[in-house]
């Protein structure tokens, strides 16, 4: 059974194979397609990326030491039928010994650009499957919870004495992919 | 330090942690895809069958771009022994008709028109260390020939692929045109370029699916 999170939601996740998926319905209607992206921020006791390959998202879909992993980018929701259409698998055994924290963003392609919003998607959600058994642990449904926003963090994965928990942040930001990178990468962000 | 946001871009963000780039001295592009399997004869086949399916005949294609973003070279119309007119012969367009340029920096390695064959069944390979100046930006491109007359679109061929493989043949992105659904009713493809940038190459993939199967369609906006 799935818990629908409360935001500061702490949860014991126990999991070290899990994916974190993300689905929604193409836009049936006319005008642009829904462009929904998850990606993935893992930082360092400094609250950085401790170099750009920490960053999993469309255009990198590997974290350096293969432990994130994203299975590609959905341009339009149309990859599943409602299933999910872009996931990112987490083997939390492999991940390097400096990553502190693994922060799960899901934002709107072009969402300014499109005046897009999470409430015009049909059956958005964020979730996290065990891989183990393929139960589902925790969901979002991102329509009802942020639907005049554009840009959600969803949670954190962090270490806390050596074990890794989970805590639903369910922040929603009318911003885009870049807003939440600059908080973690000091590099130059090409839009 | 710079991480790139736009979409269809690469960052050179190799795929092991050494750090390693590719030489792009020379770069090969692979098209590749499986010969059609016939949908079994059988009773209903006889009955409906009738036409002969056509084969999948993928074309690899490459555009030379001056600075200006355009082919400036078209080429000319070449009249043939057997009296068929090629457009576009000896031009900054290199494709089935005018599989060599004539600089030979660049060319085609051959019109694969069925996909028999393991690996790359078309590969069209530029020096781009040896290009003149004047080329800036090489566009390719793959489309299925006669797509929309045969009803043919990258949704239903077999393992189809393009791919791009720098001068070690260590490949440098790869693309599955089969099974995505976003290719379904796509006949082409800008599959990736390959650009100058402080003095040296550089390789962007692109991926953007496009419905028409026409060459001069494809050109019109260069």
């Amino acid at each position: 059974m799935a818990i629908n999170l409360q935001k500061g939601q702490k949860i014991d996740i126990g999991l070290s194979k899990m994916t974190v998926g993300l689905g929604w319905n193409p836009n049936e209607g006319t005008g642009y397609d829904f462009d929904l992206d998850v990606s993935a921020i893992m930082i360092d006791a400094n609250r950085l990326v401790p170099q750009d390959e920490f960053f999993v998202f469309y255009n990198n879909v590997d974290s350096p030491e293969q432990s994130v992993h994203h299975t590609g980018d959905d341009p339009t929701g149309g990859n599943s039928d409602g299933g999910d259409d872009e996931s990112i698998t987490v083997d939390l055994t492999k991940v390097d010994a400096r990553i502190q924290e693994i922060l799960f963003v899901v934002t709107i392609h072009e969402a300014q650009a499109r005046r897009q919003n999470f409430g015009q998607v049909r059956d958005s959600y964020i979730r996290i499957l065990d891989n183990q058994t393929g139960a589902e642990v925790c969901k979002y449904e991102l329509g009802e919870d942020f639907s005049i926003e554009t840009a959600i963090e969803f949670g954190r994965l962090y270490k806390r004495n050596g074990a890794w928990k989970f805590e639903a942040s369910g922040v929603g930001y009318k911003e885009d992919l870049a807003f939440f990178l600059s908080k973690y990468f000091k590099g130059q962000i090409i839009k | 330090m710079a991480i790139n946001l736009v979409k269809g871009q690469t960052i050179d963000l190799r795929k092991n942690d050494k750090g390693e780039s590719f030489d792009l001295s020379s770069v090969t592009i692979g098209l590749g895809w499986d010969v059609r399997k016939t949908h079994g004869g059988g009773f209903l086949g006889k009955l409906f069958g009738g036409a002969e399916e056509a084969e999948y005949d993928l074309d690899a294609i490459a555009f030379l771009l001056d600075k200006n973003g355009k082919v400036a070279n078209r080429g000319y119309a070449k009249q043939t022994a057997n009296g068929r007119t090629i457009n576009m012969f000896e031009g900054d367009v290199i494709y089935f008709n005018s599989m060599r340029h004539p600089s030979g920096h660049i060319w085609l390695t051959g019109d694969n028109r069925t996909g028999a064959g393991e690996g790359d069944d078309e590969q069209i390979i530029v020096k781009l260390d040896s290009l003149d100046p004047k080329y800036d930006r090489i566009l390719f491109l793959v489309a299925i020939y006669q797509g929309r007359k045969n009803n043919q679109h990258f949704g239903m061929v077999e393992n189809a692929f393009i791919r791009a493989v720098d001068s070690h043949g260590k490949e440098i992105a790869k693309f599955s045109l089969s099974g995505d659904s976003t290719y379904n009713g796509m006949c082409s493809m800008t599959f990736a370029e390959v650009y100058r940038k402080d003095g040296t190459w550089k390789f962007r993939a692109i991926g953007e699916p496009h419905s028409t199967d026409s060459l001069s369609e494809l050109l019109r906006n260069y």
